[in-house]
C-alpha cells in the first residue's frame, strides 16, 4: 500500500463547502493579507528581538522587529518596494511571536514577507532557491529515499556525495542524513489493519475500562513525515497509547505540514499541501474527529500558521480542533496519575535530558512532559532550559548557516552534558537531530516514554 | 549699471521661500528673516496635499485652475517631495448626486483631468474604502512633503546667494519718510545656522525692498508700520495615522464640510481636517473632541479608521484672506486665492508689499508674481526660471538601485532615505564610515543625520524635518536620544542636551491628543524609558557639567566576560 492511500473507515463526501459559501477571492494571493493591524501594535518595546537565537549569534541580522512591523511599514508605499534579503536567515523558531506583549502576529509578517521575497526576488534558477526547495520538500525526497530505506540512509551519508552536496548546493556536510526506517508508519499500519483495526482495539480496551463499546472517542492522526519515515517507534507509540485510553485511531491522507516550507518562503508549496491536509482533516473534525500530532511544529502549523496565511475551506475547524499528542491526552484524561502509578524498566528506564522545542513554548507545552515524568519510578527527566537548539527545521541543514545553528544549540549542548543522564527527549524531530548532533546521546519522544510507562 | 537691490523676505513659510529663491535666481539680493526654524508657521501644520485643484473646482475655479498647472509643475521641478498617490472623490449614498455631476463637471472646466469610477472599481484601488461607496471620481492629487520642499528651495536660493536666517524675530519695520527702509531683527542665538547658547542679539537689515509673507501673522507685520492687513486665520486639526489605510487621497464628494479628506503620507495617513476661525494665530485652543469628531466623520468613508492608531494631532492656521467688502460670515465661504497688497497703492507706505492668502500648492506661482512685481518696480527684466529649474535632490535621479551594495543599507531603509534625498543620496549616503540606523520607525541613518546636522546646526527640530528621525509610530521614544548622541563631537554636552530636551518637548506636545489605545502603551514605554534609563525624569546632572574623564573605560575587548551559572532545570512551576 502506498503511503498515500486513505484509510478506509470514512467515505469521503463531496467537496466540504456548504450551502451558501460563495467562493469570494477575497486574498487573491496569500500574500495579501491585511497586517496593518499587526503594524499598528508594535510600540518598539525590542522583546522580540532580545528573544530571538538568530540575532543572538548573527550580527548581520538585524531582528524581528525590523523584518515585521517595522520593515511591513516602511514598505507600504509602492509595490516596487524589496524585501530585505536578511528575512531569509529567521529560522522561524517563533520564539518572537511568543515574546511580543503587544500581540504583534510576527511569524505570519516573517512568513508573508519571506514568501513574497522568494516569489519575487529570488531567482528561480539559483542553487540556493533549489537547495531550499529540496530541503523544504523533504517529504518528496523521503518518500524516494524510503523505498530502497537501507541503500539511502546510506547513500544519504556517504563522504564523497556529501562533500559533493555542500560544494554544489550548500547542504552542510556536518550533519548525517537521518537513518530510513525498513518499514514506514503507514506500511505498518496498512498491515496492522489500518482504522478498523483500531476501532477493534479501542472498543476492547473501553470494555476493559469499564467504558460505553461505542463511546466516542476518535482522533485523527497527522504523523507528518518525519515520523513516517524515520521516527516510526514515535507513531506506532502514538497509536497504542491512544488506544490504551479507547481512542480509535485513524490516519488520513496527508501530505507535509508545510513547517520547512514557511520557513523557506515557499508558500505556494506550502499552500498545496496545506490544501490537502486541511481538506481531509476537516471532513474528519466535522465526524467528531480531534486532530492529533506528534510533531510540535506540525501542530504549530495546522493551529496558527494556516488560518494565518491561508485562506481555505474548513482552516478555522481544523485550527482549533487541533492538538499535540501529550497535550490531548493531559487534557481528557488522567495521565498523571497513571504515571505516577507507573513504573518503567528496560531500554527507556533512563535519565533524560529534556529540551522543550520552540514551537511546543510557543503552544504553552513546554512544561508538559516534565511535569508529567517527574513522578515516573524508574526514569528521570530534567529540563535543559529555555534555549533553542539552533537547528530550526532546514536551517542548520544550510551550509552558510551551520555555524550560526551550533552557536545557537551551544547552551542547550552544554546543559545537555551537566544533566544526569545520558539520553535526551524531545517532541520535535529536527531538535532531536541537533541534540544528537550536539552531543551524541540518543533522543526520544516523550510518546514512547508513555507507551513504555502504561501501555502492557 | 545701478547697484542690485537689496530685497528682505520675512516669512520662512512655503510663501516666503518660494519667493527668496525666485529673487535670488534672478539675480537679486536676498534676505529672508524667519522667527523659527523653516516652516515653523502653518507650512508646517498642514497636510501634505498637493491639490489637483478637484477639491475647488465647483466654488473656487480661479483657484481651481491655479492648482492643477502648479501640480503639474512640483511634479517636475520636486520629484523628490511629491507621492503621485492619484486622489477620489468618493459619494456616499446620503451625498448629492447633482453635487457629483457639478464637481465632475467642474473638473472638466478646469482642465483637471477627471473621471468616474464605480464603487468596486473603487474598492480595488482601495480595499478599505466603505462598503456603501457608490462611485467615485480620479483626479490627479498627490501628496507632498512641505518640509523637504521649503527645506529646498531655501538650499536653491542659498546657492544663489540668498542668506536665510531663522530663529530670527522681525521686531519692527524701520521707516523713513514715508518708506520701509529695513527691518529690526532679534536673533535668538546669532546668525547663521542655529547653535544653542551662541550669544543673540539684534540687528538692523537695510533692505530697498521688503516682503511680508508672514501668512497668518501678516497683520502683526502690518500693524508695525500702522497699515491694516485683515488676515483671517482660521485653525484646522490634523491628526497622523501610524500606518497608510489608504494609498490614494481620498476626499468626500461633499459641498463642503469637516472632516472629509484622507491623505496618504510618507509611512502615515493624515485625516483632515476642520474649518474654524480664531483671533489669535499662536494662542488657539486645541480640543480633544475636535480630534475625535474628525475620526467618527472620517470612518464613514474608510471604516478601519476607528480602531486604527493615531500617533499624533496637530492643528494649522490658515492665513486666510479676503478683500474688505466681501465679509463672508463662515471662513470656508473665503476665498483660496491670494492677495498681493502693495501698501504704496492701499496705503500710500512705500517699499513693502504683504502676499495673503493662497495654498502651499501654489506657493511657486505667488513667488513668480510677487517677483515680478518686484523686478518691475526696480526696472529688472529677468525672467522667472522656477517653473523649468528642478530643486536641489530633483534632478534627475533614480530610486531604483541596488541600496545593498551601494550604500550597505537594508533595501526599505535604503529605498526610504533615497526618497527623500533624491538626487543628493549618493553624496550623502556614501560614506566609508559605520553607518547605523539611528531612527528605526522611518528608517533614518547616521550619514543622513549627520548631513542634516550640517545643514541646520544643533536644532534637532530641524533635523527632524529634514529626515523624518523621531516621526514614526514612536515619535522619539527611541531616537532622540541617539540623535542628541549625534551632535556630541562638534557640539558640547550642554548644547546636545539642550537640544534633546526641545526635541522631546516637541515630540510629547503632538501626542497629547493621541493618548489612548496603542499610542497610550507607546507613550508610557517612552515615559519609563526615559526615566529608567535616561533620568529624563530627574536628571541631577542637567545642568551640573559630569566629569566623564572619572568613569574607567570599562571591560576591554581581550578580557574573558563574566559568566553567570545558569540553572539548567527550570525548577518546577505549577506547584503540583
Ligand atoms: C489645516 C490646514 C491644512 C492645509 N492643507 C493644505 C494642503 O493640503 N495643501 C495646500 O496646498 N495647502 C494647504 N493649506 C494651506 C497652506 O498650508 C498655507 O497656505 C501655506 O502653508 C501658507 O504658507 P505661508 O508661507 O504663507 O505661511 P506660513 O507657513 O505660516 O509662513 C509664515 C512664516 O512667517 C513667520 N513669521 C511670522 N511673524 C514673523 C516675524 N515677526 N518675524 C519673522 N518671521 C515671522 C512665521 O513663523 C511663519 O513661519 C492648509 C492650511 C491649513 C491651516
Ligand atoms: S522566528 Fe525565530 S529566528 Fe525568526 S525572527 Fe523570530 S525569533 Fe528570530
Ligand atoms: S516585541 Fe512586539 S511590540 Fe515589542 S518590538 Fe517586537 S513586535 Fe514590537
Amino acid at each position: 500500500m502506498s503511503d498515500a492511500q486513505s484509510p478506509t473507515d470514512f467515505d469521503p463526501v463531496e467537496p466540504n463547502t456548504g450551502h451558501d459559501f460563495e467562493p469570494v477571492d477575497v486574498f487573491p494571493d496569500s500574500n495579501d493579507f491585511d497586517l496593518r493591524p499587526g503594524a499598528d501594535s508594535c510600540f518598539k518595546c525590542s522583546v522580540c528581538d532580545t528573544n530571538c537565537p538568530v540575532a543572538e549569534v548573527d550580527d548581520d541580522f538585524p531582528g524581528p522587529k525590523f523584518q515585521g512591523p517595522e520593515q511591513w511599514r516602511l514598505k507600504q508605499t509602492d509595490d516596487d518596494y524589496e524585501i530585505d534579503d536578511s528575512v531569509m536567515s529567521c529560522s522561524n523558531c517563533m520564539r518572537c511571536d511568543n515574546a511580543c506583549p503587544s500581540g504583534v502576529p510576527l511569524s505570519q509578517m516573517h512568513n508573508t514577507a519571506r514568501g513574497e521575497y522568494v516569489e519575487e526576488q529570488m531567482s528561480k534558477t539559483d542553487i540556493e532557491y533549489w537547495r531550499n526547495r529540496i530541503l523544504s520538500n523533504y517529504r518528496l525526497s523521503a518518500s524516494i529515499a524510503s523505498k530502497v530505506p537501507r541503500l539511502s540512509t546510506w547513500a544519504m551519508n556517504f563522504g564523497p556525495a556529501r562533500w559533493l552536496m555542500e560544494k554544489t548546493m550548500g547542504v552542510t556536510k556536518e550533519r548525517d542524513f537521518p537513518d530510513f526506517a525498513p518499514q514506514t508508519f503507514r506500511e505498518w499500519w496498512a498491515e496492522r489493519g489500518g482504522a478498523d483495526a483500531s476501532r477493534r482495539n479501542a472498543q476492547q480496551r473501553r470494555e476493559e475500562l469499564g467504558l460505553d463499546r461505542n463511546a466516542d472517542r476518535k482522533v485523527a492522526y497527522f504523523h507528518g513525515c518525519y515520523s513516517n519515515y524515520n521516527t516510526v517507534g514515535v507513531a506506532k507509540a502514538m497509536v497504542r497509547v491512544y488506544e490504551h485510553y479507547g481512542y480509535e485511531v485513524v490516519a488520513p491522507e496527508q501530505k507535509c505540514s508545510g513547517t520547512p516550507m514557511f520557513a523557506n518562503g515557499m508558500l505556494d508549496d506550502a499552500r498545496r499541501h496545506a490544501e490537502v491536509n486541511v481538506s481531509s482533516m476537516s471532513d474528519l473534525v466535522d465526524q467528531g474527529y480531534d486532530a492529533i500530532a506528534s510533531c510540535t511544529s506540525c501542530s504549530m502549523a495546522l493551529r496558527q500558521e494556516y488560518p494565518e496565511l491561508f485562506d481555505i475551506d474548513g482552516i478555522e475547524k481544523v485550527s482549533s480542533n487541533t492538538f499535540e499528542a501529550v497535550e490531548y491526552l493531559r487534557i481528557h484524561e488522567d495521565v498523571k496519575a497513571d504515571v505516577q502509578a507507573a513504573e518503567v524498566s528496560g531500554e527507556l528506564a533512563e535519565e533524560f535530558a529534556y529540551h522543550a522545542p520552540c514551537h511546543a513554548r510557543n503552544q504553552g507545552l513546554e512544561r508538559q512532559s516534565v511535569e508529567l515524568f517527574r513522578d515516573l519510578d524508574g526514569a528521570g527527566i530534567e529540563d535543559v532550559g529555555e534555549s533553542c537548539s539552533g537547528i530550526s527545521g532546514t536551517y542548520g541543514w544550510k551550509e552558510e548557516k551551520y555555524e550560526k545553528s551550533m552557536d545557537i544549540g551551544e547552551e542547550m549542548f552544554e546543559h545537555m552534558e551537566h544533566a544526569d543522564g545520558e539520553v535526551g527527549m524531545t517532541e520535535c524531530p529536527t531538535c532531536a537531530m541537533q541534540m544528537e548532533h550536539g552531543t551524541g546521546y540518543e533522543i526520544r519522544h516523550p510518546l514512547e516514554l508513555l507507551e513504555a510507562a502504561i501501555v502492557n | 549699471m545701478a547697484r542690485t537691490p537689496h530685497i528682505a523676505v520675512i516669512g520662512g513659510g512655503s510663501t516666503g521661500i518660494g519667493i527668496a529663491r525666485d529673487l535670488a535666481m534672478r539675480g537679486l539680493d536676498v534676505t529672508l528673516v524667519e522667527q523659527g526654524n523653516l516652516t515653523h508657521g502653518t507650512t508646517g501644520r498642514m497636510h501634505g496635499l498637493l491639490h489637483s485643484g478637484g477639491r475647488y473646482a465647483v466654488a473656487d475655479q480661479a483657484s481651481a485652475t491655479e492648482c492643477i498647472e502648479e501640480n503639474r509643475v512640483l511634479r517636475d521641478i520636486a520629484t523628490h517631495c511629491v507621492e503621485m498617490t492619484g486622489g477620489l472623490f468618493v459619494k456616499r449614498p446620503e451625498d448629492s448626486e447633482e453635487y457629483f455631476q457639478k464637481k465632475l463637471d467642474g473638473c472638466k472646466e478646469c482642465g483637471i483631468p477627471a473621471e468616474v469610477i464605480s464603487g468596486e472599481e473603487a474598492r480595488a484601488m482601495e480595499p478599505h474604502l466603505a462598503k456603501d461607496v457608490e462611485k467615485a471620481i480620479t483626479v490627479p492629487d498627490g501628496a507632498i512633503d512641505p518640509f523637504r520642499l521649503v527645506v529646498a528651495n531655501a538650499a536653491s536660493a542659498e546657492e544663489h546667494g540668498a542668506r536665510i536666517e531663522t530663529h530670527s524675530k522681525v521686531t519692527d519695520l524701520i521707516i523713513e519718510g514715508g518708506e520701509v527702509v529695513g527691518l529690526e531683527v532679534d536673533h535668538a542665538s546669532g546668525s547663521g545656522k542655529r547653535v544653542h547658547g551662541t550669544e543673540g542679539g539684534t540687528e538692523e537689515i537695510r533692505a530697498d525692498y521688503v516682503i511680508n509673507a508672514t501668512g497668518a501673522w501678516a497683520g502683526r507685520i502690518g500693524d508695525m508700520a500702522d497699515v491694516d492687513i485683515a488676515v483671517r486665520p482660521s485653525k484646522g486639526v490634523m491628526t497622523i495615522m501610524n500606518i497608510r489605510q489608504v494609498d490614494t487621497v481620498i476626499n468626500r464628494c461633499k459641498p463642503k464640510g469637516d472632516a472629509d479628506i484622507v491623505v496618504p503620507h510618507e509611512t502615515t495617513a493624515i485625516l483632515g481636517t476642520t474649518d474654524e476661525e480664531v483671533e489669535d494665530p499662536e494662542d488657539y485652543p486645541e480640543e480633544g473632541w475636535e480630534v475625535d469628531k474628525m475620526i467618527d466623520t472620517l470612518k464613514e468613508l474608510v471604516p478601519m479608521l476607528e480602531e486604527a492608531r493615531t500617533i499624533r494631532s496637530f492643528w494649522g492656521v490658515r492665513p486666510l484672506y479676503e478683500p474688505p467688502d466681501v465679509g463672508s460670515d463662515d471662513p470656508t465661504d473665503i476665498t483660496r486665492d491670494y492677495f498681493l497688497l502693495d501698501h504704496d497703492e492701499r496705503d500710500d507706505l512705500q517699499g513693502m508689499t504683504s502676499i495673503v492668502g493662497g495654498k502651499f500648492t501654489t506657493y511657486r506661482m505667488m513667488g513668480e508674481e510677487i517677483s515680478d512685481h518686484v523686478c518691475a518696480k526696480f526696472d529688472i527684466d529677468a525672467e522667472c526660471r522656477t517653473a523649468d529649474e528642478p530643486l536641489p535632490g530633483s534632478e534627475d535621479f533614480s530610486v531604483l538601485r541596488d541600496y545593498m551594495d551601494e550604500f550597505g543599507l537594508r533595501s526599505p531603509i535604503g529605498r526610504r532615505s533615497v526618497e527623500r534625498l533624491g538626487s543628493r543620496a549618493d553624496e550623502v549616503l556614501k560614506t566609508s564610515d559605520p553607518n547605523p540606523t539611528v531612527c528605526g520607525c522611518e528608517g533614518v541613518t547616521r550619514a543622513e543625520v549627520q548631513d542634516a546636522i550640517e545643514q541646520s546646526g544643533s536644532d534637532l527640530n530641524a533635523v527632524r524635518i529634514r529626515t523624518r528621525a523621531s516621526m514614526g509610530n514612536c515619535q522619539g521614544g527611541f531616537c532622540c536620544s541617539r540623535l542628541a548622541s549625534e551632535l556630541h563631537g562638534e557640539y558640547s554636552e550642554d548644547i546636545a542636551r539642550e537640544a534633546w530636551d526641545e526635541l522631546l518637548q516637541e515630540r510629547w506636545k503632538g501626542q497629547r491628543h493621541a493618548l489612548w489605545g496603542e499610542q497610550l502603551s507607546q507613550a508610557a514605554l517612552n515615559y519609563a524609558l526615559h526615566s529608567t534609563t535616561q533620568n529624563r525624569d530627574n536628571d541631577p546632572a542637567d545642568g551640573n557639567p559630569v566629569d566623564f574623564a572619572a568613569f574607567d573605560s570599562g571591560v576591554s575587548a581581550g578580557e574573558a566576560p563574566r559568566t553567570a551559572d545558569v540553572a539548567a532545570d527550570g525548577g518546577r512551576r505549577d506547584g503540583d
